[in-house]
């Protein structure tokens, strides 16, 4: 079967601001794996290609040697489009004859194209490919599961992390965990890979949920590992409390207490401070004592401002902060219960909870958004953070962040406003 | 109505906790009045909501001196069709 990942240009998406204002939903983090390789396990795909937002695009080319918003890849049959948004554990893969899968807004969440309906479906690019599948093959209501909201995501982890530990299959130690050390549960639930280096002093926890240590991951005396946990390649956890549910993502660098939360990758959370229920994007630095409340008081349900205005009933009693790329905070940062925090953003203390919302390319100083010193310096900042780890700010990666400057203008623009106003009183 | 360089010593003297009589146009944000780097944001925030314009924040920010601030300002005022005291 040959596999195409679709993340459609479509408001929805909006939903999953701001850690997808700078990829595609198929990268999110939920588990172990990303939604794209979930999906991807569940298809048992031989060739694999994506479409993506435009904009998008020329970074992503620079991450992947398969093909990216190429209609050609759309030619031909036993092609199954799948939108990432899907849930893989629900989806059953259709085989042997076409059919076209809605949603309850009869919006294509999959497409199956048999080999001898190829012929059929015409289209120069993907929207005027769907809509020809959906004209001329069988169409089915699929009462599909989707990925709705970043939270979603948050909250299905840990549970997650456990289904792909099983689904990977791998276990026992490959890496060196020196003495004394101490391991709760059974030894089957726990893979430390090839390279990782468990120092001293580390009690791995994997009595309620498996433990995953990817290659060269390094875990400092102190640490305690709460199953379900997974941790990416070459991350680093100082003293952690790594309490469960944790998935962290490669290089990044993790200390003090979390909980529940997914971190993208490359992102710096040093030092101590809370951080429960968050999804953190890439390149982030969480500025010592930097937490996040995850928790009312009242224990009610936690409202998120995804756009700054409207408020969306998550459903859930714990939501922590959602933070988009390149952010970065001073210390003693406070994140208020369900903050949306942009990309791009330079976050200081207040001495109090922050706003529940910051824009993207906000600069949070004084208890205010301003415009700070501007775009360029924080484009320099990115780029001096991303040669730290060998990797590079090229000129796909500002033309996107140009794209993603206009996208989110409108709520920045307001909060600026707003925030000049203040300061004059 | 104030003159702009009138408008730019208060708007200094308030985030800079100065007596107003006290900023010369020769003097320089950083080395003579002490503006530290989040003061120069809050500065340019003022300013704009002072003048009611938008300030490119290169531009803004790689002025110096509180006269260089009320040339670039008045330019900026003309620019943009606000009205101004010289």
């Amino acid at each position: 079967m040959r596999l195409r990942i679709i993340d459609r240009p479509v408001e929805s998406r909006q939903n999953f601001w701001p850690v997808a204002l700078s990829r595609p939903l198929w990268e999110l983090r939920c588990g172990i794996t990303s939604l794209g390789e979930k999906l991807e396990a569940k298809a048992k795909a031989r060739d694999v290609a994506y479409f993506l937002p435009d904009y998008l695009a020329g970074v992503y080319r620079t991450k992947t040697s398969r093909p990216v918003n190429d209609p050609s890849t759309l030619a031909g049959g036993d092609l199954l489009l799948v939108d990432a948004r899907v849930k893989a554990d629900s989806f059953t893969v259709p085989s042997g004859h076409s059919e076209v899968g809605l949603d309850g807004q009869g919006e294509v969440l999959y497409a199956y194209v048999a080999a001898g309906d190829a012929k059929k479906v015409q289209g120069g690019d993907l929207e005027a490919f769907l809509k020809s599948a959906k004209a001329t093959l069988p169409n089915v209501q699929a009462k599909l599961p989707t990925w709705n909201y970043t939270w979603d995501l948050i909250l299905a982890s840990p549970h997650q992390i456990a289904t792909d530990f099983a689904a990977l299959g791998r276990n026992g130690i490959e890496g060196t965990v020196e003495e004394p050390s101490a391991l709760r549960g059974s030894r089957k639930d726990v893979y430390v890979a090839q390279g990782a280096k468990i120092h001293p002093m580390v009690v791995i926890d994997a009595a309620n949920g498996p433990v995953y240590l990817d290659e060269d991951v390094e875990v400092h005396p102190f640490t305690r590992i709460e199953g379900p946990c997974f941790v990416g390649k070459k991350s680093i956890l100082l003293g952690t409390k790594c309490r469960e549910g944790n998935s962290i993502g490669p290089w990044c660098r993790v200390g003090g207490e979390v909980e529940e939360s997914i971190i993208q990758g490359y992102s710096n959370k040093y030092h101590d401070g809370f951080l429960g229920h968050a999804y953190v994007g890439e390149w982030v630095n969480l500025g010592a004592l930097t937490t996040n409340s995850d928790l009312k008081n009242d224990y009610s349900t936690v409202s998120v401002m995804l756009d700054g205005k409207h408020c969306i009933d998550t459903g859930s009693t714990k939501v922590g902060a959602l933070i988009g790329d390149h952010t970065k905070t001073s210390i003693g940062v406070l994140f208020n219960t369900g903050s949306v925090i942009g990309a791009m953003a330079l976050i200081m203390s207040s001495g109090k909870p922050l706003p529940k919302f910051i824009p993207s390319f906000g600069w949070f100083i004084e208890g205010v958004v301003t415009k700070g010193f501007g775009r360029k310096v924080l484009y320099e900042t990115a780029a001096t953070a991303m040669g730290r780890r060998k990797c590079q700010w090229t000129e796909a990666d500002r033309a996107m962040w140009d794209v993603i400057f206009e996208l989110t203008a409108g709520p920045r623009d307001e909060a600026v406003k707003k925030g000049r106003k203040a300061m004059m009183k | 109505m104030a003159t702009v360089a009138e408008r730019v010593k208060k708007v200094t003297a308030k985030v800079l906790d100065l007596d107003p009589k006290d900023i010369k146009a020769e003097d320089n944000f950083t080395e003579d009045l002490g503006a530290e780097s989040v003061q120069s944001i809050e500065l340019v925030a003022m300013f704009e909501e002072e003048f009611g314009i938008e300030m490119d924040e290169d531009a803004a920010l790689s002025v110096t001196t509180v006269g260089g601030a009320v040339d670039f300002i008045a330019h900026v005022c003309k620019k943009q069709g606000v009205e101004i005291e010289e």
